[in-house]
């Protein structure tokens, strides 16, 4: 019988850094740990990576050339709301980590940090992932089970394509 | 003390912080590397150490990228000498050379940095009388405006040349059109006036060229 998966094994990662010496030794040593890792070197590469693939959790370098950290965030949220985003600097501020946590970041680690640390944290967010996908799935329940309740099944079947659409 | 020499000074403090940030930063980058690759290099010999078979290929890839990166270390702490060490005159004979070279690579810490080639265009580099750490900042500056003008992709040429009077030519081409902000702002200007500098643009506003003067001649 198949031994039972770890967490790491079912963690879809998207490591986004300019360092790519940096990106390629954390993406090693996370992979030794079993998670499923991509890698991309600039915010650009990272766009179409999450695009082709479903990640949990994206871990991105705050000061990149091209799109900056802030703005891969905006564009990963605003695309893949379930995504969790962990943001990596070499300089914290206040007003940075303020930013990235409005703009939807899950946490702001600065580097160097403690790499069981960072692995700690992709394991947090990827359980914040999960309960926000299943609280979303609940409310999803509910209503279509008040819809069912009024509506014809043109009407159900027209409401639950508008709450499709809404969840793009 | 005068307002404008309180203004000059407390521009030299902030140029000089900014850079030190700048390669603080650089320095930090490069102890992350070494962070994770030394920390890979301990997974391995874990996995080693249980008996699990670890490509010889990876191992040799951690040592040589841990040997680069303290190369980069090293040289990134000599330019941060260097640099230090540039306040030690307010007025010398400077080697233009040398001094666009340590600010073209001191430039290249920034993010949104363009690649840079410098061709000295005499044999013997142009030794000017002058404040080389506002020079400095002249420089940096001007470098600053043509990376935001060229972008990312963008290749800057840079050359020097001594004119027969003494003076110094400096000449930034291939410029883009990106920037949509005013270059030299009033606080470059100030700098430029404080040495004897003046900054033109070319006609299309691809090149720039910074023109030094020698202090003590123009003292004379």
């Amino acid at each position: 019988m198949e031994a039972i998966m770890s967490m790491e094994n079912n963690i879809k990662l998207l490591l986004v850094d300019d360092e790519v010496k940096f990106l390629e030794s954390i993406a090693k040593r996370l992979a030794l740990k079993n998670f499923d890792v991509t890698v991309a070197s600039t915010g650009e590469e990272a766009l179409t990576s999450a695009e082709k693939g479903l990640f949990d959790v994206a871990v991105v370098d705050f000061q990149m050339p091209g799109m900056d950290g802030t703005q891969v965030l905006k564009a990963l949220k605003e695309k893949h709301k379930f995504l969790e985003i962990i943001m990596l600097t070499g300089h914290a501020t206040i007003d940075t980590a303020v930013e990235c946590t409005k703009l939807g970041a899950f946490k702001f680690l600065e580097k160097p940090y403690e790499f069981e640390n960072l692995v700690e944290v992709i394991k947090e967010a990827y359980a914040a992932r999960l309960n926000k996908k299943f609280e979303h799935n609940q409310k999803r329940i509910e209503e279509i089970q008040k819809l069912s309740m009024v509506e014809s099944p043109l009407g159900l079947l027209r409401a639950l394509a508008r709450l499709d659409n809404e969840e793009k | 003390m005068s307002s404008a020499i309180d203004f000059q000074n407390s521009e030299d403090l902030a140029f000089f912080g900014k850079i030190s940030a700048s390669i603080s930063h650089e320095l930090k980058n490069i102890l992350a590397i070494i962070s994770e690759t030394a920390g890979l290099l301990h997974d391995l010999t874990e996995l080693a150490t249980k008996g699990k078979d670890v490509e010889l290929e990876m191992l040799k890839t951690c040592c040589q990228d841990i040997e680069d990166e303290i190369r980069r270390g090293f040289d990134t702490v000599k330019q941060m000498n260097t640099f230090a060490h540039s306040v030690d005159d307010a007025l010398k004979s400077t080697n233009l050379a040398d001094v666009i070279n340590l600010t073209i690579n001191l430039a290249g810490y920034l993010s949104f940095a363009s690649k840079v080639r410098f061709d000295l265009q005499q044999d013997s580099p142009p030794m000017i009388f002058t404040c080389p750490f506002r020079l400095q900042n002249l420089i940096y500056q001007t470098l600053v405006y043509a990376f935001e003008s060229a972008g990312t992709d963008g290749e800057i040429r840079v050359s020097v040349h001594q004119e027969p009077d003494g003076s110094a030519r400096i000449t930034f081409s291939n410029l883009g059109s990106e920037s949509s902000r005013v270059f030299p702002s009033d606080m470059t200007k100030k700098i430029a006036e404080s040495i004897g500098a003046d900054i033109r643009f070319a006609d299309d506003y691809l090149g720039i060229d910074i023109l030094v003067s020698q202090l003590n001649q123009k003292r004379d």
